[in-house]
């Protein structure tokens, strides 16, 4: 591929990217949270279980970038409110998407990761203000993008000054409609060969079915996954957003559990992961 | 308009309402000196009366007349608890009134423009006690107040710290993107610098953290906020963006208590002023006793002593009292050394 100058393996190191005490790159993350950030009491008591759960760091949208401008568009400064409030007691790093350039700066008062979510992979006014902030980006892969137009907007960010990408593959739209999307699991291990940037993997986004998510994380552990953004909530059925593909958390701890194991078995049977 | 709208400005309408009964309620806390009892029923008539005779075009009088009717009897129901009135330089909200309500919870806490006025009221006996900032760990030491303290016959009976924590206030409802300037005393901008350069925020000198909420508060300016204690965002209804914007958080401002009469209750730490000779090795002379006596000193400080321009003053704070005999021969000996030596007051070390 062309033109990565920044993004390709080429020879370089593996990136590790550093979040709070967090690193991505180096062992296997484990992201959780639900999708919308809905009030204080749901986030607090998602955040409080999916730690217990084993979640290395927790998610929650503020800013939602909904098909229908008449679906809830997220609680904005007051869900950032409550990231900054979860992640000071329970001491995990926070995801959250930022949907405008204008944002930026704020969001990353807040929270600890920014996320580009899969709509504004190629919004590269979006790209180059995060590129020029202090906060690691979660980069995931647009729905219709090829993996080296993914990897030329992790390219965007890289060159505006911020080194600390991490890729996430989500699912692309394929003539699949039993699935949300389909989960393109090669995408990891090509990343993996063509950039430096650790890369994750979002089951739920790919899947959007409940019972999928679980066999697919264990899969993109063995395929490399550097870790997993799961979407978690305690009363699914009451959720705002996304309501039929968040895991309970007793279930998400399970598949917590079996991952680690993959990923063990993995190390294992490569010797380390290089 | 929507009724959403008309709703947000009769909330509006109600907390200046309630605003304006409680800088009532504080004027007539003041009378307190000129005036033997609470009631004055003369004076009553005339405040209803004046009600009654407003004249606006929807208050009938007696609706009027009914409001002043409770607004005097929670006057005077207030007069008689006899509550300490205790001064602060600022507006309301300012970290000034924080160190009034720590120090003195539950009690009234009286805004004045000038360090000078809370000096003042004191000694004329319109305050019951006074509190001033003295020293702060990052802008060092009130030079104002060191000088109102070498004229002063008021004596200190107290201290206590604040930790200054910066917060951004703005209109409710502010989205932070919208922001683009923000006002504040220098000192609060320049301890937020950091901040406001992340988030691409114009700073605009204000005389007083709190006065630039309440400005806020009263003019509605677009896509403006204020950087003050988090007391003001209640006080002006604000709603606080981010709290603890400040770059470095060891921002603590410690302030003296001020009286008419020293401390009767035996106090553990003490502060002294002296004046020393210009000459080589009078202030050394003066730190030998105190080291020879065995003193924890815990602030030294000088300042340009006006009566002699060439001479300076020292403000010396210790551990000690002088009921101990160890600290009153120090105190002699420093007597005997120095120009002049005063002790400012002996009180209860506040705890960090």
């Amino acid at each position: 591929m062309e033109g990565l100058k920044l993004t390709s393996l080429s020879g370089k190191a593996r990136t590790m990217v550093e979040a709070g005490p967090l690193r991505f790159g180096a062992g296997f993350a484990v992201i959780a949270g639900p999708c919308s950030v809905e009030s204080e009491d749901q986030l607090m008591t998602i955040a409080r279980a999916v730690k217990a759960a084993g979640a290395d760091a927790l998610r929650g949208g503020a800013f939602k970038p909904r098909t229908s401008p008449y679906a809830f568009q997220g609680l904005g400064l007051k869900a950032l409110k409550v990231l900054d409030k979860a992640r000071r007691e329970t001491g995990l790093p926070v995801v959250t998407e930022v949907l405008d350039p204008r944002d930026v700066s704020w969001v990353s008062e807040f929270v600890d990761i920014l996320q580009v979510g899969a709509r504004n992979m190629q919004n590269f006014s979006l790209l180059k203000e995060v590129g020029k902030g202090y906060r690691p980006v979660l980069l995931k892969r647009g729905m219709h993008s090829t993996l080296e137009e993914w990897l030329n907007s992790a390219e965007y960010v890289l060159s505006a000054g911020n080194p600390r990408v991490i890729l996430c593959e989500r699912g692309i739209r394929t003539f699949e409609v039993y699935t949300r999307n389909t989960l393109d699991l090669s995408a990891v291990p090509a990343v993996r060969e063509l950039s430096h940037l650790p890369v994750i993997v979002d089951p739920t986004h790919g899947t959007g079915r409940v019972s999928l998510i679980e066999p697919m994380s264990m899969a993109a552990a063995a395929a490399g996954a550097d870790g997993l953004i799961v979407e978690v909530h305690h009363n699914p059925g009451e959720a705002l957003s996304d309501k039929a593909q968040a895991l309970l958390p007793e279930a998400f701890g399970t598949l917590v559990g079996k991952v680690r194991a993959i990923r063990a078995c993995r190390e294992g049977l490569e010797g380390g992961i290089q | 308009m929507t009724l959403i709208d008309i709703r947000k400005k009769i909330d509006e309408a109600d907390f200046e309402i309630l605003k304006l009964i409680e800088e009532r309620m504080e004027w007539a806390l003041r009378t307190r000196r000129l005036k033997n009892t609470a009631a004055d029923p003369e004076r009553e008539n005339d405040v209803l009366e004046n009600a009654a005779g407003a004249g606006l075009s929807l208050l009938r009088a007696e609706f009027n007349r009914g409001l002043f009717e409770r607004i005097i009897s929670e006057a005077k129901h207030l007069e008689d608890e006899h509550r300490l009135l205790v001064g602060f330089q600022g507006e309301h909200g300012a970290f000034s009134e924080e160190a009034v309500r720590t120090y003195f919870p539950g009690q009234v806490a009286v805004p004045h423009s000038e360090f000078e006025d809370v000096f003042r009221g004191i000694g004329e006996g319109d305050l019951d006690y006074g509190v001033v900032p003295v020293e702060n760990t990052l802008g060092g030491a009130v030079t104002r107040i060191n000088e109102l303290l070498l004229q002063t016959a008021l004596h200190v009976v107290g201290e206590v710290k604040v930790r200054v924590r910066h917060c951004l206030l703005a209109q409710p409802g502010t989205d932070p993107k919208d922001i683009k300037t923000v006002y504040s005393h220098p000192q609060a901008l320049a301890q937020c610098q950091s901040f406001l350069r992340r988030n691409n925020l114009e700073p605009r000198p204000f005389y007083d953290t709190a006065g630039a909420a309440r400005m806020l508060f009263r003019e509605k300016p677009r896509a403006a906020a204020a950087i003050a204690g988090e007391l003001c965002a209640n006080l002006y209804h604000l709603e606080v963006i981010k709290a603890g914007i400040e770059d470095r958080d060891a921002n603590i401002t410690r302030f003296l208590v001020l009286s008419r009469e020293p401390l009767k209750e035996r106090g553990d730490k003490c502060s002294v002023v002296f004046t020393a000779a210009h000459e080589a090795g009078s202030l050394y002379r003066v730190l030998r006793i105190f080291a020879e006596a065995g003193i924890n000193l815990t602030r030294i400080e000088s300042y340009p002593w006006a009566p002699d321009p060439s001479g300076y003053a020292f403000f010396l704070d210790f551990r000690g009292t002088p009921d101990d005999p160890v600290v009153a021969g120090a105190m002699d000996r420093l007597k005997e050394t120095v120009r002049t030596a005063r002790l400012l007051g002996c009180y209860k070390e506040a705890l960090s």
